[in-house]
């Protein structure tokens, strides 16, 4: 929800998908093309900065969103300190630092680079950049569904714990086991009869094929994606001489 | 007559009957109220309509000449028959408003600019062209039941159905919608909808039919309802209200004999005589 509330609510909600994809693969590119872990790191800041300064992303907001992934990040790059040896003994290998360094700066620039595209633009546009594209069909038809039915079910989720909690229902453990049990029931039938519900609507609108929609329109697709062709030019650039 | 329900059965793959010898007719550009109580077959004579649910017997016509049932005759009947379902989370199923309120008008094979002509108009006409750029999931309930609306006027039907429109709405909302389909209404769209309110039927409706265990027990002009006492007792329907509360001032003699059609012109009536 932070991501779906910071992408309907940034200064570039109008700037064209095409440039803010651009934009991220430069800084996928970006990642990979740094020499050194520090140059990396500081594209990875550098993007940071462009999302929450450029696009308006408020910097709290930023970070709650990139903390899960940041902690996975951590905890592989401990793991990676560890070496297993043949008789199943463990010791530190301070010989890796280097390379985890290297992956971690990498890690955070490309992470960086697609929390710059997801938190500055909305799903919708960007299944419509998809479609621009020649993505499958198929593909599209379900990212469409599953979006729009993520927020269907987590609104009927929350309706059922609700009515759950008021009748005691996780009171204690046993209940809660039982309600958890109950409650993944109720919801396996509704997702059931909201695909057959979906299916009478789409049939309804003369719907049996492919799911088409229109996509949104933008003004400055030709401009935008030029500067964020140049932007990302740039990027490539500081992370190469970086190294 | 517009479309015309004839000897109508439907049986469920459970053995159950959702529909049993109904018949009713629906005259062009008229406001139709189909009143029954719950499972009496109202959702699914409204799906017979549009085509969803086909006949186990019985036939229906679309102006005098029987639906044809095949894929293109099925999409010709829902290209001038729309249907609005009753939870509009069942209905909307991609993200924006803009894009679900195109989704009917591309499956008639529009082009591109044709369509995007038809949303805005679709949009205006239920006062949502603000909302268009927004997420579905952002929408209140009332709001989502309009774009709902929107997504099957954008097809340009000829006649609009709507299964219990009112249903989950506040008083406010109600009225908005109300608007709205009064609006349809003088732009000649014909009307059918579902609802278990008798007091929303008589005020509404041009014409009512009654439904009751499958079967449309009596169809008449919604002026004559006083007349249908003993009709409204077997679909387990009351009088509504206002015939009631009229009766009682007429036999008093505060009211003339023709009863109104809503409380408000009931007061209107009483403070106008008040005032003489």
């Amino acid at each position: 929800m932070l991501i779906e509330q910071a992408a309907y609510r940034n200064r570039w909600r109008q700037v064209a998908p095409e440039a803010k994809a651009c934009f991220a693969l430069a800084g996928l590119v970006a990642a990979f093309a740094a020499g050194s872990p520090g140059a990396a790191a500081a594209v990875a800041g550098l993007l940071a900065l462009t999302t929450c300064l450029g696009a308006g992303v408020p910097g709290l907001l930023y970070l709650r969103v990139a903390l899960p992934a940041v902690g996975f990040l951590a905890l592989s790059c401990l793991t990676l300190l560890v070496a297993v040896d043949g008789d199943f003994t463990w010791r530190w290998a301070p010989d890796a630092a280097p390379r985890i360094a290297a992956l971690a700066g990498r890690s955070l620039a490309a992470l960086a680079a697609l929390l710059g595209l997801v938190l500055t633009t909305p799903l919708p546009d960007l299944i419509g950049l998809l479609r621009r594209l020649r993505c499958p069909e198929l593909l599209l038809d379900l990212m469409v569904i599953c979006y729009r039915m993520l927020f269907v079910f987590s609104l009927a989720l929350h309706d059922t714990l609700v009515a759950q909690q008021a009748r005691l229902g996780y009171a204690t453990a046993r209940h809660s086991l039982r309600s958890l049990g109950l409650l993944t029931a109720n919801l396996a039938v509704q997702i059931w009869q909201r695909a057959h519900a979906l299916h009478q609507a789409a049939l309804a609108r003369n719907g049996d094929g492919p799911l088409r929609f229109l996509t949104p329109t933008f003004a400055h697709v030709g401009r935008d994606t030029a500067l964020a062709a140049l932007g990302g030019a740039l990027l490539i650039a500081l992370a190469r001489l970086g190294g | 007559m517009l479309l015309e329900a004839v000897s109508l059965r439907h049986v469920y793959a459970d053995g159950s009957i959702g529909l049993d010898d109904c018949s009713l007719a629906v005259r062009p550009g008229s406001r139709n109220a189909l009143l029954g109580a719950n499972g009496s077959g109202k959702t699914t004579l409204l799906q017979h309509f549009n085509g969803l649910l086909r006949p186990s017997a019985g036939r229906l016509l679309w102006a005098g000449a029987p639906v044809d049932t095949s894929r293109a005759g099925l999409a010709a009947l829902r290209r001038r028959v729309g249907l609005v379902f009753q939870n509009p989370d069942r209905q909307l199923f991609s993200a924006s408003v803009f894009e679900d309120v195109s989704f009917g008008p591309l499956n008639l094979g529009l082009d591109e600019a044709t369509v995007r002509r038809r949303v805005a108009q679709a949009l205006a006409a239920v006062g949502m062209s603000e909302q268009a750029e927004r997420p579905v999931h952002h929408l209140s309930f009332g709001q989502k039941k309009r774009v709902c609306i929107a997504g099957v006027l954008a097809m340009q039907p000829e006649m609009l159905l709507l299964d219990e429109p009112m249903a989950g709405l506040d008083a406010a909302m109600q009225v908005e919608l109300l608007a709205v389909l009064d609006d349809l209404t003088a732009r000649g769209i014909t009307i059918v909808l579902s609802t278990h309110d008798v007091d929303f039927a008589y005020r509404w409706a041009d014409d009512i039919h009654l439904l009751d265990a499958g079967r449309c027990i009596a169809s008449f002009a919604a002026a004559d309802l006083p007349q249908q006492a003993a009709a409204l007792r077997q679909a387990g329907q009351a009088m509504p209200a206002v015939i009631e509360l009229h009766r009682l001032l007429a036999a008093r003699g505060v009211l003339e004999t023709v009863p109104p059609r809503s409380l408000e012109a009931l007061l209107a009536s009483l403070s106008l005589q008040e005032s003489s």
